[in-house]
């Protein structure tokens, strides 16, 4: 008897609703698409206030994460210091790459490097930037034409470089504050947070080209988006 | 001067009267070249004398002679007299198939430097405990990037503008 009433209770919820009969089941559990929620909540994400809030949020708390290779490193350590003071734009440098969302790439990039950088780049949570600083960086510099360098953009996708050998203090304050205008104004941070991906990452090396001498398996891409 | 010349037969002296013969003096330098065999007893007396480390392992192609001469620059850190100078234990080698005895049991600080050594010539130490590429890639380093027949890929003064136009000229692994 209690066993029909139970049935007949759930067909008299659906009424004539075909959908909801389909979401309630028999034990009472919902059961639910989590990709189409996924879908409608990057579709509420995308509209309204909440993506400047994003861009917003990101752009003052820009955490460097510093891949020192060569002499870029000691400007690093200035313009972070007490007399160039860059933390007054919110950002300050950090040890782990798994706690911060901005990598700066200091100076030129051997191929057994590559390797180690876009697996820290990867360890990085979204949304991620990175800075390119230096010559080296940017076309190879002093080793242009070499036989063992690579160039970052060509590993990562780079927001901003930094041209000078090395540069200035001061041209690394004014990459902070041109890849917070670029944050803020394109709004980097918010479109990558509900598409999940770059469009600039199709034009990187594949890692099994990076990695591929290590013989090993690595898979450490973040699951986030 | 007197010292530079008191060390030249000082070197001469340790080396006995086979190897101690082909010593060379340059400016503050003095560099002896040994057969691949007599390698590791010559450099097994230095290391008594008084020369107790390595400071560079390095190599030098000659295509035209076919050869590969193998350099250990020694030099003393605990002999103020001998903590001044240099010498070069210097072999040389067929080019075809370069093999040189390893040093790594006289003087330990050459390790690394052998490694190095044998990814951009090709130079293989016999002996050597743990032989594999150390700064280069395996793919890299099996082309031998320091021989003089090693040709890099030239490149315009003007970096390529799209990634498919400049990775069409470039081998990655």
């Amino acid at each position: 008897m209690t066993g029909e009433t139970g049935t007949g209770n759930g067909k008299s919820n659906a009424g004539g609703n075909g959908k909801a009969a389909r979401l309630f089941s028999r034990s009472n559990m919902y059961v639910v698409d989590m990709d189409e929620m996924v879908r409608r909540a990057k579709g509420i994400l995308a509209k309204g206030p909440i993506p400047a809030m994003v861009d917003w949020a990101n752009a003052f708390s820009l955490w460097p994460v510093h891949l020192m290779t060569s002499c870029c490193g000691c400007e690093i350590g200035a313009a972070w210091g007490p007399r160039f003071d860059n933390e007054r734009y919110g950002s300050l440098p950090w040890i782990s790459p798994r706690q911060t969302n901005l990598i700066i790439i200091e100076g030129t990039v051997t191929r057994k490097m590559a390797c180690s950088l876009r697996i820290a780049w990867e360890q990085m949570p979204y949304p991620k930037f990175a800075i390119a600083m230096g010559v080296c960086a940017l076309d190879g510099g002093l080793f242009y034409n070499s036989y063992n360098i690579v160039r970052p953009w060509q590993v990562i996708p780079v927001d901003v470089f930094i041209p000078g050998c090395p540069p200035r203090p001061e041209a690394v304050a004014r990459s902070i504050v041109e890849l917070q205008r670029k944050i803020r104004e394109e709004g980097v941070a918010s479109r990558w947070l509900v598409e999940g991906e770059r469009e600039d990452l199709r034009n990187i090396i594949p890692k099994e080209d990076l990695c591929g001498w290590r013989g090993e398996e690595i898979d450490l891409s973040s699951k986030f988006g | 001067m007197t010292s530079a010349v008191s060390l030249v037969d000082r070197v001469k002296g340790i080396l006995g009267p086979g190897e101690g013969a082909r010593v060379e003096q340059q400016k503050g330098y003095l560099e002896v070249t040994v057969d691949a065999g007599s390698l590791r007893d010559a450099a097994a007396r230095l290391k008594a004398a008084g020369f107790d480390h390595v400071k560079s392992v390095t190599a030098v192609d000659y295509p035209a002679k076919n050869q590969i001469k193998v350099i250990y620059h020694a030099s003393s850190m605990l002999d103020e007299e001998l903590s001044k100078y240099v010498v070069g234990l210097a072999t040389l080698v067929d080019r075809d198939d370069p093999v040189v005895p390893s040093l790594v049991g006289v003087w330990l600080s050459a390790e690394f430097q052998e490694r190095e050594v044998y990814e951009h010539f090709g130079v293989r130490f016999d002996g050597h405990p743990d032989l594999r590429p150390l700064l280069l890639t395996p793919g890299l380093a099996a082309q031998r990037p320091l021989r003089k027949d090693f040709k890099v890929v030239e490149e315009d003064d003007y970096l390529k503008s799209t990634f498919e136009e400049y990775t069409s000229t470039r081998r990655w692994v």
